[in-house]
């Protein structure tokens, strides 16, 4: 049995999200402040002894923040289980409190819990007349937090986060209906008290610790004590009495030691001395109390670990913060497997953050490890190195829109050569693209290395800073990553560049040409060919899905760059791919000719000299913040940035007007007034179209402003 | 493994306690059968292999299982894992509750309305309806394929009709009363075979006490179960086919070859036939009623007490309180027997309040409980009864563990009328209770002033929940009603707070029943009367021998030492002719003992 799916309905910062689950690992990946706390918390309200306590105290902060007015609105999270069978006695009991019959077959269970107005306030919203929304809002103003209820139901049939459903089985606050049934039993049986779903299946929490070491040294949370008590569930009288005679011999020979005795003697006298037999206590005694509780006993016990030096084995406060949180998770790890030793057919894991309690080569490992039977592990990560060891189907991503967190499936809708396409490009550096905010595939090493210089030297702002990952794919194969950006799965813009590959030599044959030009013209020709067929079924592939945009170079990267009219920049680097004088003579006046036959074919020349990469990092050296970035890639950084904030346009002119003082040597003053310009469109007091004509006009020069222009 | 001191169990309990496989255990009156029964649960429930399974003890009353239960506990076995209660309750909290939304009729949520107001909801319609018919023509069971009206042939028709009325109104109101839980739950366990398979391998062994006066449709969704658990789960079954008395509510002794069939269990059939209660004397009288092929020997304490066994026909029911008087004079203060080891057993409830209150007027001295000594209903099932047991006992340690159960059934019951009981333990209630007080000395008034006391110290609001005011309604309605009417036939004693107190407390004074109210308990001296032909049996029976034996059956064996018969003169019938001895009883022929 596992978990297939959680559902959350107005809790906390998800206002309707499903997140499906397989069997075995699964992996939860989302930027900080998406919900990754909140989503696990939401599973242990249901599934954690320790957190159960929690699930009858909600309150109205637990109410999804975008709903506004939450008084009347239900939160509802819901776990489905599947791979359930009624023929294993193991699971009958706990189907018997949720699992959903269907024909003559148990097919899955559903377990939810439910924060509702108490039927009294319910039975009132279904009086309302229909669109009374003055009465509504009465009503709603009178309600408080202790008009709620928290109910445990079983055997669900309806799919919460459906609208329709939620109208239907809460109301609709718009139209102001609401159902009179109070007892719907589309929301499931009411689950009794007594069924407790932790006492069935087994269920471990793993919290990301920073501070493991107050941890162990609170005798409440150390795992050593747990672990103790959960090995043995009670401690042996039997075998522990010998050790308790132990402890009351040792108080007796405390008690005995002669200067013990001497000093007891010697406090009488002295109260003796000096208050008179008549006022002093009847009875004095020194006792050594240690206590032979086996509970107290346990607590004397710490771990004791040699970490660097050989021979030495030093306490956890002495280890370093690595080193005690991989014993705090082998500790937590340990535990889980007591607890699977007890009965339970059905075992729950979730680790939050790994990362946070182990080094990134552990990481990596532990999961591949992490593999044991009848257990389904849930973990969250804003690592790439654990995300990489998960299977996509086993993926969901959190992503934030405003307060919204949403969840993503990448795989959902994709069959298995698909997702088998996916899985390979998922190595460590691009399953980045599952923690980005916004995507840019590229083909090649120069686009990967020259498109974030030009960038930062023109904007000032990294494509980090942006929230964009660029991801190099090494070939043409965009789509078998861009599938993941789709309504269904992945809702985040990804703009793809490639190149067209236009011949940019006459294709015509020539009587003259030589067997050489013959087979450039050929090898040209298939280039622009596929190019074309590329584009074609590039932009229909894209066709239709609003988060994906296709944007070409009429001809190769290095060409296009030149085009664009940075032949001075690669000009200067001559000297860097050729040494003969000639050769970069004449290189120079290839680049400089204006003639793309020639500083076309040039620039490739040099580019496979010494290599694509290579020539790209030489040419990078060369970039300031005056190159021209080819209108391509500044719409693709553009497209996949989505509108551009006042604060990032402020931020980008501002860098510039840095640029005028550093590289073209302006003075200070004369940027003020712009800067004073820049300060009341901070304050809003004047609109980007009027910042952005002052900018023009106090530096018609700057490249910014043909940016500007476009936005 | 529970282990028992060797003289705890004779060679055949012994037997059938340690048989592997079901067992159909025929237990003659006095053999040990609640002993039996009791330690095979304790013995199976440390059995168990995993705290996923349950023992399930099917037993007639509540009080009985509550009984069971705590002798369990006094044996020191852990019955976290037992479930034990009636067949009703049984329906309720595995099947009708988990699987109600797959049942029509109750998906939407349900409340079960208990007898007091299935009796007044009839009596309303017979009153509707006219005809001729009262609330005592309305009694009706259901079958797995049917139901069956219990009245006279002529008013079938009649009753007929109005059950459909009565049904469709409870079905409107989304109420069920007792006899709807069983079919309803019948109906789930036949449409929905999930469920027995559920069950049937959530439970390691489904006992069943008094199986005689268990009804078809009953053994049908236990039999299901059994059934659906394919050998898995075992049974055991005890009851004695001689005291199958319940057979106008549908009632029958099954034999070990139907209900084989029914559950596709294989069966060990076996006998108790020591009785370690009465004397050889009273033994050799009752097995006169025996029909089935058994042998009953004496084998108790009492085996060879000279027992006085009387047959008094002669007595006209004017003077029949004052003969009553005299056999209880004469057992207590002649023969030496405890007040609470004497019972006076009648047929019917009517007649038994009339003769405990002319007891309690003529024998001030001595305390007696029986109906119309009652002052409020005892309804099982409603909440402010249950609660009321806490109310009206005192903390002590023999009252212990009874109360902590008490307790903890009101705390379920909090919770299935929807009242959050996150915060309430079985130890704060208690201690809450502990702690209230009223100085009302009028029974209802203190109860309804520690009721509110109560609730404001648990910070619960009763109004919150439909079922709660339901519950208070009718026990508080019902409870003045009864109040009113006791004390207008001049009881008036009834009203006071000490009367509410007797009602649970450790049984000191002479008990008055019916002969059904007496099924499992036993008496030094039984004195029975109204053994009238037409009574005893009733005259509904379709096998009036049959019936009688069982009866005469029935009450012959509660008695330890000495037992008396009364079939009084002078009983008027309905058609003014009168009432005469019971058939079977004048054909039985013995050497009673003359005068005392």
């Amino acid at each position: 049995m596992h978990i297939s799916r959680l559902q959350l309905i107005n809790y906390r910062n998800f206002s309707r999200a499903t997140v499906k689950f397989e069997k075995g690992v699964n992996t939860i990946i989302g930027e900080n402040g998406s919900g990754k706390t909140n989503l696990f918390r939401a599973m242990r309200l249901l599934l954690d002894e320790n957190l159960l306590r929690m699930a009858y105290r909600l309150d109205d902060r637990d109410f999804h923040r975008g709903l506004g007015e939450w008084r009347g609105h239900w939160i509802i999270i819901s776990l489905e289980f599947t791979d359930v069978s009624q023929d294993e006695t193991i699971q009958s009991l706990f189907l018997h409190g949720v699992g959903n019959i269907s024909g003559t077959l148990v097919d899955r269970a559903n377990y939810n819990l439910v924060f509702r107005p108490k039927a009294s306030i319910r039975q009132k919203l279904a009086e309302l007349t229909p669109g009374d929304t003055a009465a509504l809002a009465a009503l709603r103003q009178e309600i408080d937090i202790t008009d709620y209820e928290t109910v445990f139901t079983g055997k669900s049939s309806a799919d919460f986060t459906d609208p329709t459903v939620y109208r239907t089985l809460v109301g609709d606050f718009e139209a102001v209906t609401f159902p009179s049934e109070l007892t719907p039993p589309e929301i499931g049986g009411i689950v009794p008290g007594i069924f407790s779903i932790s006492r069935e299946i087994g269920f471990t929490f793993i919290q990301a610790l920073r501070d493991v070491v107050s941890e162990f040294q609170n005798n409440r949370t150390n795992p050593l004590l747990t672990l103790l008590k959960g090995k043995s569930g009670e401690i042996d009288d039997a075998a522990f009495a010998p050790i308790t005679d132990l402890v009351l011999n040792l108080n007796d020979a405390i008690e005995g030691l002669d200067d013990v005795r001497t000093i007891r003697t010697d406090i009488r006298d002295t109260i003796t001395d000096a208050a008179g037999e008549t006022y002093s206590p009847k009875s004095l005694s020194i006792r050594s109390d240690l206590s032979s509780e086996p509970d107290r006993l346990f607590q004397s016990l710490k771990l004791f670990v040699g970490e660097a030096e050989a021979g030495y084995e030093g306490g956890i406060h002495e280890l370093s913060l690595g080193g005690a949180n991989l014993i705090y998770l082998t500790l937590k790890l340990l535990e889980f497997k007591y607890q699977k030793v007890k009965e339970t057919f059905a075992n729950f894991l979730i680790v939050e953050e790994p990362e946070a309690h182990i080094h990134t080569h552990i990481q990596k490992t532990l999961f591949d490890r992490l593999n044991y039977d009848d257990t389904q592990i849930i973990y969250s990560t804003h690592s790439t190195h654990i995300s990489e060891a998960s299977n996509v189907e086993n993926i969901n991503i959190l992503g934030r829109n405003g307060t919204v967190c949403e969840v993503y499936q990448p795989s959902a809708g994709l069959d298995s050569t698909e997702i088998g396409n996916i899985q390979r490009y998922l190595d460590a550096v691009r399953s980045n693209l599952l923690f980005a905010k916004s995507i840019l595939l590229v083909e090649g090493d120069a686009e990967e290395i020259l498109i974030p210089i030009m960038i930062k030297q023109v904007l000032g702002l990294s494509l980090d800073e942006l929230g964009i990952s660029l991801i190099n794919i090494r070939s043409t194969g965009f789509e078998n990553v861009a599938v993941l950006f789709h309504d269904q799965r992945i809702q985040k813009n990804c703009a793809i560049i490639t190149d067209l590959d236009k011949a940019f030599i006459n294709l015509m044959p020539d009587p003259l040409d030589g067997e050489d030009e013959k087979k450039a013209k050929k090898r040209a020709l298939g280039s622009q060919t596929s190019g074309q067929k590329r584009a074609i079924s590039l932009t229909s592939f894209s066709d239709g899905n609003k988060w994906l945009s296709t944007h070409f170079s009429d001809h190769t990267f290095e060409v296009d760059f030149i085009s664009t009219g940075n032949s001075a920049a690669v000009v200067s680097v001559v000297g860097e791919v050729y040494t003969d004088t000639a050769t970069i003579a004449l290189a120079k006046a290839d680049l400089e000719s204006g003639d793309v036959a020639k500083f076309g074919k040039r620039v490739l020349t040099m580019a496979r000299h010494v290599g694509k990469g290579w020539f790209a990092i030489i040419v990078g050296k060369a970039i300031k913040p005056d190159v021209h970035i080819p209108g391509y890639i500044l719409n693709a950084i553009f497209k996949a940035h989505g509108s551009v904030s006042d604060e990032i346009l402020a931020t980008i002119i501002d860098y510039r007007l840095k640029v005028q003082i550093q590289a073209n040597g302006v003075l200070p003053a004369q940027v003020d007034p712009m800067r004073a310009q820049l300060a009341r469109f901070r304050t809003g007091d004047i609109d980007f179209s009027d910042v952005r004509n002052e900018m023009l006009k106090a530096f018609p020069h700057d490249r910014i402003n043909n940016i500007l222009a476009t936005l | 493994m529970f282990v028992w001191n060797a003289d705890d169990l004779d060679a055949d309990q012994v037997n059938a306690i340690e048989q592997l496989g079901s067992v159909f255990l025929s237990a003659c009156p006095g053999s040990g059968k609640t002993r039996t029964l009791t330690y095979k649960i304790a013995r199976e429930l440390s059995l168990l292999t995993s705290d996923k399974q349950r023992v399930v003890a099917i037993t007639y009353t509540h009080r009985a299982a509550d009984e069971i239960q705590e002798r369990i506990e006094q044996l020191g076995v852990d019955t976290s894992q037992l479930w034990i209660g009636t067949i009703h309750s049984f329906c309720l909290e595995w099947i009708l509750r988990p699987y109600s939304i797959y049942h029509p009729a109750l998906k939407n949520g349900f409340r079960v309305i208990n007898a007091h107001d299935t009796e007044r909801l009839h009596e309303t319609l017979c009153a509707q309806r006219g005809g001729g018919l009262s609330k005592f023509d309305c009694g009706h069971y259901f079958t797995p394929v049917g139901y069956v009206i219990n009245c006279d042939h002529w008013k079938r028709a009649g009753v007929d009709a109005l059950l459909q009325q009565y049904w469709q109104e409870l079905c409107a109101n989304r109420q069920i009363d007792f006899e709807m839980i069983l079919e309803y739950a019948h109906q789930l366990i036949c449409d929905v075979p999930s469920i027995s398979i559920l069950l049937g391998s959530i439970f390691t062994m489904v006992l069943v006490d008094e199986y005689q006066d268990t009804k078809e449709i009953q053994y049908g969704i236990l039999g299901a179960i059994l059934k659906a658990s394919e050998g898995k789960a075992k049974a055991f079954i005890v009851g004695d086919p001689n005291q199958a008395i319940y057979g106008s509510l549908g009632g029958y002794a099954i034999t070990s070859t139907e209900f084989s069939k029914l559950s596709s269990v294989t069966f060990k059939e076996l006998n108790l036939s020591k009785n370690y209660r009465s004397s050889d004397r009273i033994v050799g009288y009752f097995e006169n009623f025996n029909q089935l092929t058994s042998k009953i020997t004496a084998e108790g304490k009492f085996k060879d007490f000279s027992s006085v066994i009387s047959f008094d026909c002669s007595t006209n029911r004017n003077a029949l309180d004052a003969e009553i008087v005299r056999l209880i004079r004469y057992n207590i203060e002649t023969m030496g027997i405890p007040p609470n080891e004497v019972c006076i057993v009648g047929p019917q409830w009517p007649l038994l309040a009339s003769m405990t209150r002319q007891l309690v007027v003529a024998l001030p001295e001595y305390s007696f409980s029986g109906p119309g000594m009652v002052p409020f209903a005892r309804d099982i099932d409603n909440f402010w009864y249950k609660l009321s047991r806490i109310i009206l006992t005192v903390a002590s340690p023999q009252l212990y563990i009874r109360r902590n159960r008490w307790a903890s059934e009101v705390i379920t019951a909090l919770e299935l009328a929807d009242v959050n009981t996150n915060t309430i333990t079985r130890k704060s209630l208690l201690r809450a209770s502990n702690s209230i007080t009223s100085h009302s000395t009028d029974g209802l008034t203190y109860l309804i002033e520690c009721f509110d006391a109560l609730f404001a110290a648990l910070g619960v609001d009763r109004e919150a929940s439909p079922m709660l005011i339901e519950h208070y309604d009718s026990f508080v309605g019902s409870s003045q009603k009864r109040i009113n009417q006791l004390t207008a036939t001049g009881t008036a004693a009834i009203a006071d707070l000490d009367m509410f107190r007797k009602v649970f407390d450790v049984k000191t004074g002479i008990t008055v029943s019916t002969i059904h109210g007496v099924k499992g308990a036993e008496f030094e001296a039984v004195i029975a009367f109204g053994l009238l032909e037409g009574m005893v049996p009733h005259f509904n029976e379709s096998d009036k021998i049959a019936a009688a034996n069982r009866l005469l059956y029935v009450v012959g064996s509660r008695a330890k030492k000495n037992l008396h018969l009364i079939s009084e003169a002078g009983r008027k019938r309905r058609g003014k002719e009168l009432y005469l001895p019971t058939d079977t009883l004048l054909a039985c022929s013995f050497s009673y003992d003359q005068e005392t």
